[in-house]
């Protein structure tokens, strides 16, 4: 390929990461304009995601070395081999409610993509397919939890413009144990040294001490964070929360001790509203356990409803709630071990939806119990195959609990395979019945 | 040589009758519960309309249409797709994309320069985008199916309709009428709807111009013009009614038949 | 149902396929013998058929509804994994000592997941199966073998050495070397045997005991080479998919002339066109590195599109295919990934193609023939 067409597949394939990193820009300054602590922890997020947007838009532009990747495919490893990275899957993620949303899902039917797997999934193939995703270096794929991860990778590697990058994909062992952690600690060197041939960037093992030791600070504080969350009021609802948390800890600051601060902060303003018994909203009715996602391409149009209609607060949801067991760092087989446990057994959205269902059953024990649960909606997004086979056993531990459930089934990115309206109608049912709020 | 075309479909039957290959008669009578009766009764129709005194004054009929296995004189059966597709392109050879709207489902083709079928794509699984969609809605707003087309014509701001399911779109419906929406706008916004469900088939095949409408609802103008938007093409005008192309199409493959050709 | 065509051999296979239990498995039974069923097609058999069971591939044969399975499982789950399920509920599958698992697809695993909870079999074991094929997972899943060989050891007191590993070894590649001999007869212009009736053999040799089945197998192709054949075809045509264990769908197809002269399907020749490697040392290392490495793959394993496509087109090169069909359960990622990428590689050989989607239980009868009709006319036949 020469000079001028790989600039112009690259400039395409900037396309939408610019109107995303422009997008955020935009919130940057809605945000700056609330003087309010909360507004200004957000705000540090969307600044640090812009310049991680900018970082991958001149690595592009420049031919720098730059990866595709996932949280669960050890960010820290990126992050010891100072590589700037980027999710395949993040333009359906970030790009919340952007007026292309729509338009972008209606195209990928037309090429004819299938439409019964995960919309997440198959607009990032879109997007691949289309020359609108920025082509990296090299590519980190994904094979589980679920099976689009596995169809959505197998076609990015067929595709005619990301032929020729190469690609590793890091394979699941299903059972948590030592076996399935020495197996994975195994892939994840497999990864590490496909890295440095690729991209020519060294993973240096006393770095790789430095990230894990930063990031298990990070998670401490995200865990102290998760707990001051089951105080009643609770201090923070959808807005501040776990994805958040995520976001510093798995992606934009992996071990990174700005990423560090902001936790802090964040812990700050919680055990502040803790103290001071302030919650979200000021009447807090119903405290509700959201296991998914949110549903990112239309939040504002029922997140918000449930608090101002029914006072439902989301203590907890999915990016919230796992151990975070900190990384042994004395060693290079303690640190690719522990790495290993995390990345595997405790990645948000992994963690439940792999393995054997007594996984995500024990966990939703366990929030309903800690965070004083009053309901547990499983939001049932299309992609989610494994968890609608799970409805059943959900239901049980619910019923076990004596715990209300309500099992949804939405398409958390394209609005229209249930509508808003739908969803609140559901939901006001289900509140009323129970006798909730 | 005199031979026939007969397209047993849900909602209608219709059958044309060609003479040395020129359309000399047709006719379409709403289908009744055996597709053998259908038959008849729209042959019969056309046979008489052509002056001809019986079906013996034919000399090849082919069946065509979701009854096609069930029109008791025809000499062989072919798919309505590859009916379709070569009725449109013989009345209008420069045809590349057929997109037929029946009763119960809806199929996109696209088409060689020589009428055969390249590519296809059916929605035979639900409702929507098809005649049954529109008589649904049109009892829905209390305004018959002619009503509806031009209502849709007259709405200035369509109101955006979610459901992809006929009937959850009714609920929709139901609701915008309670909340005082323009009827003329839902009515719009329902057209676009179909128009959308079918932009996406015809991507899956490709769009080529020149594009034709074929079937029942091809007739709607209300929809003529939401598909001409979507698409961003203007449709062709085919010179016949565009429900009888299919049975033009099964008349032609009888000439071809008979004369040998494929 | 399939009409009842030839000799009364053909008979016998379509009986299993019409049934969940045949004669030949009731009998086995009455006689003390013990079934394990599979889930998946990478659970290898060989270890069952070691142990002096005969493996029983999953099937919902004669299911009526999911009423049961719908408790259990959401609208968006494959139906294959539904009706199966609510067979399980139903107690239709207490003909089984035990049953297997691999961590196949989001559906079926939890099939897993819900019969620990609710229904009463003694022995249930999941595989841990890779999604790559590469060397580190030939020796995970040799692992993966070796345990739940002990586990079977263990828990029905029975000794599987090395020695009745190989003795079955042999037999099951025996059976797959009859198998490629019985497609070798449809290579010609006049394939002996329909699409539908190879099917109906196909899946009756995962339904009874193997012995049998072989003898039967072999029957079978003495009296094929003997048949002039079926001359009268409007195409070759070559079906890929997955699971798919009913011969009247087969059948619906061939109803519009289309000959099914070959396949790529999850019972059929993926099953069969290798065989596992006699000539190590280790048999447990023999299969895995047969279900992993070597055996035509399932479009659940990454970095294997290229060889999946290559043995698509390489079968569509040895049969003389015509146009290639593609059918999918609703809701299967896995084939929705495949067919799109199939289609691709055949559009790029000008390769008549279609796709289709399908329920396990047979609807729309009328839908799948106007399509498979169009088809053949688009490819001029």
């Amino acid at each position: 390929m020469d000079k001028r067409d790989t600039s112009e597949m690259v400039q395409k394939g900037l396309v939408r990461y610019r109107q995303e990193r422009d997008w955020f820009n935009f919130l940057n300054g809605l945000l700056a304009q609330d003087p309010s602590e909360e507004s200004q922890l957000s705000k540090s997020i969307t600044e640090i995601t812009v310049d991680r947007y900018d970082q991958i838009i001149r690595c592009a532009e420049e031919g720098k070395p730059f990866i595709a990747g996932y949280f669960c495919a050890a960010p820290e490893i990126y992050a010891a081999m100072d590589l700037p990275w980027y999710m395949i899957m993040q333009t359906p993620f970030l790009a919340a409610s952007a007026p292309y949303l729509l338009e972008d899902i209606d195209a990928c039917e037309r090429m004819g993509l299938g439409t019964d797997w995960c919309t997440a999934c198959r607009l990032s193939l879109y997007y691949i397919e289309a020359g609108l995703s920025p082509p990296p270096t090299a590519v980190i794929g994904l094979l589980h939890p679920c099976d689009a991860a596995t169809v959505l990778h197998q076609a990015v590697v067929r595709n005619k413009l990301w032929r020729d990058i190469p690609m590793f994909c890091t394979d699941p062992p299903y059972f948590e144990d030592e076996r399935g952690i020495g197996y994975f600690a195994n892939e994840l060197r497999r990864m590490a040294a496909f890295l440095e041939e690729h991209t020519g960037h060294k993973l240096d093992i006393d770095r790789l001490r430095e990230v894990c030791q930063e990031s298990n600070k990070q998670y401490e504080l995200w865990i102290e964070y998760s707990q001051l969350r089951r105080a009643v009021p609770c201090p923070h609802g959808w807005g501040i929360g776990g994805g958040q948390c995520f976001a510093i800890t798995q992606v934009f600051e992996t071990g990174n001790p700005r990423g560090t601060q902001w936790l802090r902060e964040l812990v700050a303003n919680a055990e502040k509203r803790v103290r001071e018994k302030r919650g979200s909203i000021p009447k807090e009715r119903i405290r509700y356990f959201w296991f998914d996602l949110l549903p990112f391409g239309w939040v504002f149009e029922f997140l918000p409803w449930l608090e101002t209609e029914w006072g439902a607060v989301m203590v907890m949801e999915m990016f919230g709630y796992t151990p975070y067991s900190p990384i042994d760092t004395r060693n290079e087989d303690t640190m690719f071990k522990g790495l290993a446990k995390r990345n595997l057994y405790e990645s948000p959205m992994v963690r439940q939806a792999r393995g054997i269902a007594d996984y995500f059953a024990t966990d939703i024990a366990r929030v309903v119990k800690d965070y004083k649960i009053d309901c547990v909606i499983w939001p049932g997004h299309m992609g989610h195959k494994d968890g609608a086979a799970s409805i059943g056993i959900m239901k049980e531990v619910c019923q076990q609990l004596k715990v209300p459930y309500i099992h949804i089934g939405l398409d958390l990115f394209d609005k229209r395979y249930t509508t808003p309206d739908e969803c609140k109608d559901k939901v006001s049912k289900f509140f009323s019945t129970m006798g909730l709020g | 040589m005199i031979v026939g075309g007969c397209d047993i479909g849900s909602a209608t039957g219709k059958a044309v009758v060609m003479k040395n290959g020129t359309i000399v008669s047709y006719a379409i009578v709403p289908s009744t519960t055996r597709p053998e009766t259908t038959a008849r009764m729209a042959m019969d129709e056309a046979i008489k309309k052509a002056g001809l005194s019986s079906l013996q004054g034919l000399d090849c009929i082919i069946g065509t249409g979701y009854g096609r296995l069930k029109v008791p004189f025809a000499h062989q059966n072919v798919s309505e797709i590859t009916c379709h597709a070569r009725g449109a392109h013989w009345l209008c050879p420069t045809v590349r994309t057929v997109v037929d709207i029946g009763g119960q489902d809806c199929k996109v083709m696209s088409v060689s320069d020589k009428g055969k079928v390249l590519e296809f794509v059916m929605n035979d699984k639900c409702a929507a985008g098809t005649g049954r969609f529109f008589e649904a809605m049109a009892r829905v707003l209390n305004c018959g199916l002619e009503g509806l087309s031009s209502l849709s014509l007259q709405g200035m701001k369509p109101a955006t309709i979610s459901s992809q399911c006929s009937v959850f779109a009714e609920s929709e419906v139901i609701t915008m009428i309670n909340e005082g929406v323009e009827l003329a706008d839902i009515a719009a916004g329902l057209h676009h709807s179909v128009a959308s469900r079918l932009n996406s088939m015809v991507g899956k095949v490709g769009l080529v111009e020149d594009v034709a409408l074929t079937g029942g609802c091809a007739k709607n103008q209300g929809l003529v013009k939401a598909l001409e938007n979507r698409l961003r093409v203007t449709v062709v005008s085919l010179p016949v009614d565009p429900q009888i192309v299919g049975a033009v199409g099964a008349a032609l493959i009888a000439k071809e038949k008979l004369s040998g050709g494929t | 149902m399939v009409t009842e065509i030839g000799s009364g051999i053909l008979r016998k296979f379509t009986e299993a396929t019409e049934t969940l239990v045949n004669t030949e498995l009731r009998d086995w039974r009455a006689q003390g013998g013990k079934v394990v069923g599979c889930y998946c097609s990478y659970v290898p058999e060989e270890v069952i058929t070691a142990a002096g069971f005969v493996p029983f591939r999953m099937r919902g044969t004669g299911s009526t509804g999911t009423d049961l399975a719908d408790t259990c499982m959401g609208s968006i789950n494959c139906s294959f994994a539904r009706h199966s399920l609510d067979m399980g509920l139903s107690g239709r599958y207490g003909f089984l000592d035990g049953v297997v698992w691999t961590t196949s697809c989001d559906h079926v695993r939890r099939i897993y997941d819900h019969w620990r909870r609710k229904i009463d079999t003694p022995y249930l074991r999941l595989l841990s199966l890779p999604k790559k094929t590469t060397e580190p997972q030939v020796e995970w899943y040799r692992e993966e073998i070796a345990m739940f060989k002990e586990t079977l050891e263990k828990h029905f007191g029975v000794e599987i050495t090395d020695e009745r590993l190989w003795k079955a070894i042999r037999l099951h590649n025996e059976i797959r070397g009859l198998q490629r001999q019985l497609y070798e007869l449809r290579r010609g212009k006049s394939p002996p045997i329909t699409g539908a009736e190879t099917l109906a053999v196909m899946v009756a040799g995962t339904a009874m005991p193997r012995e049998y089945y072989g003898q039967l197998l072999r029957e079978l192709l003495q009296e094929l080479s003997l048949s002039d054949g079926h001359p009268d075809y409007r195409a070759r045509l070559m079906l890929v998919g997955g699971i798919l264990d009913d011969p009247a769908y087969i059948g619906v197809i061939e109803e519009q002339g289309g000959l099914v002269v070959t396949d790529s399907l999850c019972f059929g020749s993926r099953l069969m066109w290798t065989d596992v490697d006699e000539g190590v040392s280790d048999p447990v290392m023999a299969l895995a590195r047969y279900y992993i490495a070597d055996r035509p793959h399932c479009p659940r394993m990454f970095g294997e599109q290229q060889r999946r496509s290559a043995f698509v087109r390489n079968m569509i090169r040895e049969f003389q295919v015509d146009g290639v069909i593609a059918e999918r359960l609703v809701f299967c990622d896995y084939w929705t990934g495949e067919q799109f990428m199939l289609g691709e590689d055949l559009k790029e050989e000008g390769i008549p193609y279609l796709k289709l989607d399908r329920e396990y239980v047979q609807s729309g009868v009328g839908q799948l023939r106007t399509r498979v009709q169009a088809f053949l006319e688009t490819m001029g036949r």
